[in-house]
């Protein structure tokens, strides 16, 4: 009886020292993963973008009656993701848009650029909606 | 006789305007690592603020409030961007890119 619940205990210990060792990057979900994107890009809208393109990004943010055109709504925008990253890193004026759009190249890592680009396609309605004019 | 009071007039106008825009006196305020200089700041209706980037990245500023709404738009290290008071009121200035930079801008007649 002794040498099975001493075999039990050893097995647990085996069992939760594995565990332990786990690679982190294992873990779900994983750091490259589309969901992780999805979600730092929220945190990176939220914080730097939704000043002007809304917390829902449809071009509602607090700031926007102060520009004409209104930012873009991003939820129903039909640029790809191409055209996304060029204009956050570039901004507006480089692009023949609005010179309020700033150029977020120096500010944002690319990372974080990626996974705002990310999240934006996670929220994209164009396809389903296609309205006929959408900025 | 109209021709007369109607030039007085004008030059009491024009005067008074002179005056004032002689009065009217113009700020630096700094964008500094990541930081205007000054957390608030006390001018008189008719003052200017230039705001100038000393970043070596882009700054922009911009206030929603009722007394002074405005954005200057995005400009990098070395330029600034010159804003008139006309009204008073207590003006909050933020930068749209650095979303933890903020001051207080009150104006007073």
């Amino acid at each position: 009886m002794r040498i099975l619940s001493a075999l039990v205990v050893a097995i647990g210990m085996a069992v939760v020292a594995t565990a332990a060792m786990a690679d982190p990057e294992e873990q779900w979900p994983r750091k490259d993963s589309l969901e992780a994107k999805v979600y730092r890009g929220s945190i990176v809208f939220t914080h730097y973008c939704s000043l002007c393109h809304g917390v829902t990004a449809e071009g509602n943010g607090r700031a926007a009656r102060l520009y004409t055109p209104r930012p873009a709504n991003l939820v129903l925008s039909e640029k790809n993701d191409a055209y996304k990253e060029l204009i956050i890193r570039r901004g507006g004026e480089a692009m023949g848009r609005s010179q309020f759009m700033p150029p977020w190249g120096k500010e944002l890592t690319d990372e974080q650029i990626a996974d705002v680009i990310a999240y934006l396609h996670s929220i994209n309605r164009y396809k389903e909606e296609k309205p006929e004019k959408t900025e | 006789m109209k021709y007369i009071s109607f030039i007085a007039t004008f030059i009491f106008t024009g005067s008074l305007f002179l005056g004032s825009l002689a009065h009217a006196a113009d700020v630096e305020l700094l964008q500094k690592s990541k930081q205007f200089s000054q957390k608030a700041l006390k001018i008189k209706v008719g003052d200017s603020v230039n705001f100038k980037n000393e970043d070596p990245f882009f700054h922009n500023v911009f206030s929603l409030s009722e007394a002074k709404t405005f954005d200057l738009g995005s400009y990098p290290q070395g330029q600034f961007k010159k804003v008139t008071f006309d009204k008073p009121g207590t003006i909050e200035v933020e930068c749209a890119i650095h979303p933890e930079m903020k001051m207080t801008i009150e104006v007073t007649k």
